[in-house]
This record gives structure tokens, C-alpha cells and sequence, in this order.
């Protein structure tokens, strides 16, 4: 698989779906598309579908189809899609036309603020509000990742042999947790907590976590110290590290 | 009411004796560490597999006999036995004997001493099937001039090794996907699972003339699973398959050896190997590892340029040969085995008075010990580190290891710790396990 395969792979199924967060935990947001009723399509050629399900002041994010779209963007290539990502190119609308004005007013102010979040800095991370969206979405964003890094990257695919049976959770002490779950041939991410996880990396506090997640604190300094705690197969986190560290080398 | 030695069972005493120890030392020590050491202490010895860290020492300030005292004082019975180097107790008197005689008389040199040739003496007299020995530090040291003298030998590429196996740190020996290992540096690994000769047999098939060499440990003792013993005849057909094909057979034996038989673990098995490596016990903590192997790839080997800046040194020779002597004269295997056997049979016993199966597999010398009721392993971590923070140094991911110190003393005191250990996990958790 090429580059900007699983660099669109990571913008439709690990970027995009920060939008469902973003709407629950942002107010701004959520004033935004409160009376959104519209399912957005993006459709990216030889790479895959994913559907945005505005409904009810939520959104869901979605690899199956609900049934009809409102509007849909179509990509002709990963590239395509990932250089709209980079603000360099544009979708081009298949279907929704006479939502033109949806399309180039309001939606845009909702991916502007998802970039806000996306895109932490120091001022911004004196707010721990910020803090803790930017957590949430950093911790998911890794997970949802790691899936098509274990799916389509050729040491993801080597590691992914190596962790049969998974359940990996990803979790800030009594706060936000999503988890990574193999089935079959393939992964499932899910966010909130497991029952039984099989393998556990539980950051003590959200400011951990978000040191953590972005790459500010030693690792080994914060396992050692208990700031990070690790549990249960811990053989298959230290599988999948490389693979986590490999999420920059496509979103950066 | 104390254990019986020879029948440990649940104690009836409800009060829980042990106390819990601190680390304030050891924690102290690594932030400074974590400053100019990558990750602050490095590889095998790195805090992370321990779980959780917090319940463990991370420096030794000391050792002695069976036991090592921590930075912060702390006293514990060791069954990781510096994984593995330790075997006859730390500061053993006539290693240290030895080795101090040699290091008044030389040790770096430019030449080596003569000790060199009676340690080789030493172990072609003690290794089955070995005529030869050329010594290094580590085992991985060793395993690779193994595959190079196969490769030398046969003027072939593929190796064929067990996945999960561990042979050291050099590229080829992890896999891919490893932090700075490429494919090219495993393109000619073959890996193939544990007792599965039908999949030797499908690899030679898939690579006719192809495979220079099969090494594998002389039982499969990988980290983080259960330990599993050669089935019926395995090895015996392994044997077969390689002399007809002309493949070498390498036993990793860094670190069964002299944990199974003084004769080799390949003895042990009822095989020869073509070569057979040695590290950890071989002298009782100091730097030394050994290849032997069978007189055929003697000359081969003499050809294969391999060396190291303190190979040559006299004092680890010495520590080796005294090692060998002493572990001859009280047939250190069997002794550590029944030592373990004691041991491990009466922690089953405690452990299943309370409800928790602890599973006990591989060699009662070096045997990775499990509590199987919860399949997250979080309880088994849990009780790790709770029988470390009481004294008794265990860990959760990795074989253990007995040495010919531990003592009936240190034998009840883990029983002991581990009946307190599992009062106080039988409270938390009720029935739940």
C-alpha cells in the first residue's frame, strides 16, 4: 500500500471522526449544527467511503452507509483527498449542489474548529477545557490510527499478526477511554470503556494523558513513576508502540 | 502456624505478617538516570515489564548468597537470579576465590592466559558432543558466530528459528517491526512455531539447499507465555532432518544451560547439536559466553573472523572454571530441580488453598510460573508484585530462576509471602477468581 493510501485511510477513519467528539464536548460546535439534519458523504476513489450523520444537535461517523446522502464529496484519488486535508485542493461535490451555501459557510466553520482542536499550542493548552477536548480526540485519533496502521502499513501488518486476540484500552483515570478489539481479520475501535480489556495504558490524570499523547513526557519516566500505568498483556502495547510512533509519519 | 517444608498449605494464621517495602531511593535514582541514560535503565533490566514499576526496586545496592538488598535497604529473596548469570548464590567464596587469584596474576592482557585452554578443556570434558569451544561475552555473541560458522559451512543463506524464540538483540535475531530492524535484516529468517516439525520439513521443501541453519532453545521458554517441553521425539527428528539435509543444528542454550543437565540440555533432550551455545550460569555472574561445537565445523570455525575487545579476559575464565567445578561436584541441575521442585510444588499448594491456579511450566531450575484465573494476567501481575514489595522478587513476564543457594529459610519465607500475598488477594477479590 502507498503513502497517500493510508494517509487518506488516516484522514477519513481517524481524523474525520474527532467530529463526533468535537460537537459533544464543544460548545461552539454544538450551537453550530444543532439543527443540522444532513448526512455528508465523502467518497475517496481506491481508498474508501465515510459518512458524517448530522441528526438531533449529534453526529455519528460512520463506515456504513444510513441508507442516503445529502451530500457527497468525491475525491478522484487518496492524493485528492489528502491535499484537501493540507488546505491545497477542493472535493468535488457529486451530490448536495443546492446546498452550495451549506457547503461553503457552515460546514467550513465547523472543520475550523475541529482544526482548532486538532492543532494544540501552549496558550491554548493553559484552558483546560482545550485540554481535555484535545485529549479526548488525540486519545481516539491514535486508536481509530492504529486499526489502519495494523490493516494496511507494512510493519503495522507484521505487528498485527502479532496480536491475536487483542483487547488494548486506552484510558485517563475515571475520564475518556476508547479501546482497540481484533476480530476476525481485522480491528474495531470503540469509544468508552471495556468490560474485561485484555491489555490496559491508563494515564493518571488528563494532563498526563495529553503530555503524554503529543509526545511531551519520557515515556519510560512516566511508566516508571506510575503517571502511566501499563497492565495485563503488555506484550501487545509494546508490539503496537512502533506502530503508534508510525501515525506521525502520515499526520504531521 | 508456620509452613511444613515439606507439605505447604494455606496458613490458618489470619493476621498478615509481611511488611510492605518503599522505593524512594530507586525512584529518585531513575529521574537522574532518565537524564543521561536512554530511558533510564535500558533493555532487560528496564522497569516497564514490571507491573506496575511503582512495587518494584530498580537498583540493587547489593547481593549475597540467594539474596540482593536495593537501594533503599530493602532485602529480597531473588528468583530472577540476575536473569539467569546467577547460579552457584552471589559472592559465591570459591568463584570469587578463583577469579580474585586470576586478577592478582592478569586479567586484560595482551595475550590470553592459560586459563583459556582449561576452560575449553573444562567444557569439551563436560559438553556432550563438544570438541571445541571459542568463548565471548554474551550469549547473542554467540548465537550469531553460530549462524555465521552454519552459513560458513554450508555456503547458504536461510535460518531457520522458532517464532518467539529469543537469541539476542542483533537484527536478525528481532523481528521485524522492532525499533531499527529493516526487512533486509530478516530476509533470510525462516520462523516457524514451536514442536511443529511438519513445518520444518515444509521449509526445507520451500528452500531446497537453501537452509543453513535451525537453532532454536533446547526447550521453548519464550517471555510473556508459558514455557513448553520438547513433545516425544521432536528433537530426535529434528536431528534426523538436519543431518539429511545438511543443515546445522544450534541449540541456544544460554540459558538451560547447566539449569538442566552439566552435560548439556542437548544430552538433557537425548541429541547432539552441531553447535550449542553458552552463557548466564557458565560463571556464576562474570562476563563470559562459550560456543562449542562438534569437531566437523572446527576448522570451519577457526576461519570465521569474530572477536571483541575483552574476550581474552582471564578473570571471567577463571570465575567460569571454578563455576563448572563447584556445579560438577554438587550436580548443581539437579539440585537447583529439586530446590525448585520443593519450592513451586508447595506455592501450588498455598495458591490453590485459595482458589488461584499457579501454573508451573518448564524446568523447576528456571520455570515461568503463571496464576492462570484471570486471562488478562492483571491478577498474576498483581500478586508479582505484591510477593516483591514483601521480599519475595518476582516477576510477572518472564522465567524465573533458582540457584543452588536458595536455601530451606528462603524456601518458607516465599511461602510464606506468598500465603499473606494471597489472604490479602482472596479478601479484595472475593469469589471473583
Amino acid at each position: 500500500m502507498d503513502y497517500n493510501f493510508i494517509k487518506s485511510r488516516l484522514h477519513l477513519y481517524a481524523v474525520l471522526q474527532n467530529i463526533e467528539d468535537l460537537v459533544q464536548y464543544d460548545d461552539e460546535a454544538k450551537k453550530l449544527i444543532k439543527d443540522w439534519n444532513v448526512v455528508i458523504k465523502f467518497s475517496v476513489r481506491k481508498s474508501g467511503d465515510v459518512y458524517l450523520i448530522f441528526e438531533n444537535g449529534k453526529c455519528i461517523v460512520s463506515e456504513t452507509s444510513p441508507g442516503k446522502a445529502n451530500i457527497v464529496l468525491y475525491f478522484t484519488s487518496p492524493a485528492h483527498l489528502n491535499k484537501m486535508f493540507d488546505g491545497k485542493a477542493n472535493p468535488i461535490p457529486l451530490k448536495g449542489i443546492t446546498k452550495l451555501s451549506f457547503l461553503t459557510r457552515e460546514f467550513p466553520k465547523l472543520t475550523k474548529r475541529l482544526e482548532y482542536y486538532l492543532k494544540p499550542d501552549d496558550q491554548k493548552l493553559k484552558d483546560n477545557r482545550f485540554v481535555t477536548i484535545n485529549t479526548v480526540m488525540t486519545l481516539h485519533t491514535a486508536l481509530f490510527a492504529l486499526k489502519e496502521l495494523l490493516l494496511f502499513d507494512p510493519i503495522g501488518k507484521h505487528i498485527a499478526k502479532k496480536i491475536k486476540g487483542s483487547v488494548l484500552m486506552m484510558n485517563v483515570d475515571k475520564g475518556p477511554a476508547a479501546y482497540l478489539e481484533q476480530k476476525g481479520n481485522s480491528f474495531e475501535v470503540h469509544k468508552g470503556y471495556h468490560n474485561n480489556p485484555l491489555a490496559v495504558l491508563q494515564f493518571k490524570s488528563m494532563k498526563i494523558a495529553n503530555d503524554f499523547l503529543n509526545g511531551k513526557m519520557d515515556a519510560f519516566s512516566a511508566i516508571a513513576s506510575g503517571a502511566v500505568a501499563t497492565k495485563g498483556h503488555i506484550e501487545w502495547l509494546d508490539a503496537v508502540s512502533p506502530v503508534l510512533d508510525r501515525i506521525a509519519l502520515y499526520l504531521t | 502456624m508456620k509452613l511444613e517444608a515439606k507439605g505447604a498449605t494455606r496458613s490458618t494464621v489470619s493476621k498478615i505478617k509481611s511488611k510492605t517495602y518503599t522505593y524512594t531511593n530507586s525512584q529518585k535514582l531513575f529521574q537522574r538516570a532518565l537524564k543521561v541514560i536512554p530511558c533510564g535503565i535500558p533493555g532487560h533490566f528496564s522497569p516497564a515489564p514490571l507491573v506496575p514499576p511503582t512495587m518494584y526496586p530498580f537498583y540493587a545496592a547489593r547481593a549475597k548468597g540467594a539474596k540482593f538488598w536495593d537501594i533503599d535497604g530493602n532485602e529480597f529473596i531473588d528468583y530472577m537470579c540476575a536473569y539467569g548469570p546467577m547460579v552457584l548464590g552471589y559472592n559465591h567464596p570459591k568463584v570469587e576465590k578463583a577469579a580474585g587469584e586470576q586478577r592478582q596474576k592478569g586479567d586484560c592482557m595482551p595475550a590470553p592466559g592459560k586459563i583459556m585452554v582449561e576452560l575449553a578443556e573444562m567444557l569439551c570434558s563436560t559438553i556432550a558432543g563438544a570438541h571445541w569451544a571459542f568463548f565471548a561475552k554474551n550469549g547473542g555473541d554467540v548465537t550469531n558466530l553460530a549462524i555465521m560458522i552454519a552459513r560458513a559451512a554450508t555456503g547458504r543463506k536461510k535460518i531457520v528459528m522458532i517464532k518467539g524464540g529469543y537469541h539476542g538483540v542483533a537484527p536478525w535475531m528481532q523481528g521485524y517491526g522492532h525499533y531499527g530492524v529493516i526487512e533486509e535484516d530478516v530476509a533470510n529468517i525462516i520462523g516457524i512455531e514451536w514442536n511443529n516439525v511438519g513445518q520444518f520439513e515444509e521449509a526445507i521443501a520451500a528452500n531446497p539447499d537453501g537452509i543453513a541453519g535451525f537453532i532454536a532453545t533446547p526447550y521453548h521458554h519464550p517471555t510473556f507465555a508459558d514455557s513448553e517441553m520438547p513433545a516425544p521425539g521432536y528433537w530426535q527428528r529434528i536431528r534426523q532432518l538436519c543431518t539429511k539435509h545438511g543443515i546445522v543444528l544450534i541449540i541456544d542454550d544460554v540459558r538451560c544451560g547447566f539449569r538442566l543437565d552439566m552435560k548439556g540440555s542437548g544430552a538433557y533432550f537425548g541429541f547432539t547439536p552441531d553447535l550449542a551455545c553458552y552463557c548466564k550460569a557458565i560463571a556464576n555472574g562474570y562476563p563470559i559466553s562459550a560456543l562449542v561445537g562438534v569437531d566437523a565445523l572446527k576448522t570451519v570455525a577457526a576461519k570465521v573472523f569474530y572477536t571483541g575487545s575483552y574476550w581474552y579476559q582471564a578473570v571471567p575464565m577463571a570465575a567460569a572454571l571454578a563455576t563448572l567445578k563447584e556445579l560438577k561436584r554438587i550436580n548443581g541441575p539437579a539440585l537447583m530441580n529439586k530446590i525448585g521442585k520443593k519450592l513451586f510444588d508447595g506455592m501450588t499448594r498455598i495458591c490453590a488453598g485459595y482458589g488461584f491456579d499457579l501454573k508451573v511450566t518448564g524446568a523447576y531450575s528456571m520455570p515461568y510460573v503463571r496464576i492462570t484465573n484471570d486471562p488478562s494476567n492483571m491478577l498474576h501481575q498483581e500478586w508479582c508484585a505484591m510477593c516483591t514489595e514483601r521480599g519475595a522478587y518476582f516477576t510477572s513476564h518472564h522465567n524465573w530462576f533458582v540457584s543452588t543457594a536458595h536455601t530451606e529459610k528462603d524456601i518458607q519465607k516465599t511461602w510464606d509471602i506468598v500465603d499473606d500475598v494471597c489472604k490479602l488477594l482472596k479478601k479484595k477479590y472475593g469469589g471473583k477468581y
